[in-house]
């Protein structure tokens, strides 16, 4: 399994074990997980800490853009793929 | 006409404004008022919403299941009332009964013990209607509106534009996400409709809620990541309105359904003291200056 399916798959594992409202196959890349609220305030910051331990590295979060934690792509973009979405 | 100066509603003869932050309306401005209002009314009703009356406390455990308390805790004002243990009313009553001034510094009361608070006045229209619908499940998207006198607490005030106690007009939906989403575009097209036919300039832009220790906050970070509430701009600086899309979030809290699921929802708010000042900021004090706002 290459890099970048290890990280997707631990950040959908860590989406259905946080939110325990959704199934493994009722999630994919594009699923919107804030704005179905499948993950709320109450992880934020858990899922923070979650993406500085898998990429190893600290997120300034009075920086942070709109829409970066909308989907696991765009949480694989913004925080692990080599061209961020304007970070 | 237009673009006037920002302008000290302090000396319009309609408008009387008093230092702990609220304002009487008179004659052309409370005329004004009703009209603004009579309009969202008739949008609501447009929308087939039932109108609804609410009292002015909403009780604290309602309000601290959204943990109102945490968020907004410098906003929050209370409805205060002594302790009816008779010795404690007689020595309340005996400080004001002897010469002198009976109030304290800056004309504080001198409380004497007072009873438990168990409700908090109105800080936003649209939470009466989660606490008077939970726990129904919906055959049908709900829209209904009420106009509610508002409080919140701040740090300074401003005539019709920051006041400790103001009118919000809500027209709030409750139903499916798709029926929420559907709501508020519909309303977000009829008012760019109509700040273009009036030619008041309204920007809109993302903004979040007034948060408590904002950059500590997980919903307010979460408000600024994902984008719930995009207010009506005026002049670049006063948010005259809202529109909001609340997810789910009290559908979960209040146990509201639709469809099977938790029902979302979403709420256009409008502030009618700030729709006063940017109108008259704009298109000045003179009445024959002013556009007919009814007009379809």
């Amino acid at each position: 399994m290459s890099r970048e399916a290890e990280i997707r798959q631990a950040l959908r594992e860590w989406v259905v074990k946080t939110s325990g409202k959704i199934k493994p196959q009722e999630l994919d890349d594009e699923t919107p997980i804030i704005e179905r609220r499948i993950i709320s305030s109450v992880h934020v910051l858990d899922l923070i800490l979650m993406i500085e331990h898998l990429s190893d590295t600290p997120i300034d979060v009075g920086k942070l853009k709109v829409g970066v934690f909308r989907n696991i792509n765009t949480i694989y973009r913004n925080f692990f793929a080599e061209s961020p979405d304007g970070r | 006409m237009g673009g006037k100066a920002s302008v000290d509603l302090r000396q319009h003869p309609g408008c009387t404004w008093y230092e702990n932050g609220q304002s009487a309306l008179s004659g052309s401005l409370l005329e004004l008022f009703r009209r603004f209002d009579r309009l969202f009314v008739e949008w609501a009703k447009e929308s087939g919403a039932g109108e609804y009356s609410f009292p002015v406390f909403i009780p604290a455990h309602e309000l601290a299941k959204l943990d109102y308390f945490g968020s907004f805790p410098h906003l929050v004002t209370f409805p205060v009332a002594l302790d009816p243990e008779p010795a404690n009313l007689e020595s309340f009553a005996r400080s004001f009964a002897g010469p002198g001034a009976p109030l304290g510094p800056g004309g504080a009361i001198r409380l004497t013990r007072p009873a438990a608070i168990r409700d908090v006045l109105t800080p936003a229209a649209c939470y009466h209607f989660y606490i008077r619908f939970q726990g129904e499940t919906l055959e049908a998207p709900r829209v209904v509106t009420t106009l509610a006198t508002c409080f919140r607490r701040e740090a300074h005030y401003t005539p019709l534009e920051r006041q400790w106690s103001f009118s919000m007009r809500e027209i709030v939906c409750i139903g499916s996400e798709g029926e929420v989403k559907q709501f508020l575009a519909k309303y977000r097209e009829s008012l760019d409709a109509f700040f273009r036919r009036i030619g008041l300039p309204i920007a809109w832009a993302n903004a979040t809620d007034p948060f408590f220790n904002p950059s500590r906050n997980p919903k307010s970070i979460m408000q600024r990541i994902e984008p719930v509430k995009t207010e009506m701009v005026f002049g670049g600086r006063l948010a005259v309105g809202s529109i909001n899309f609340h997810q789910n979030y009290f559908g979960e809290v209040f146990g509201l359904r639709r469809a099977g699921k938790a029902a979302y929802s979403g709420c256009v708010a409008f502030g009618l003291e700030r729709w006063i000042s940017a109108f008259l900021t704009h298109f000045g004090w003179e009445q024959s200056d002013w556009p007919d706002i009814e007009m379809t």
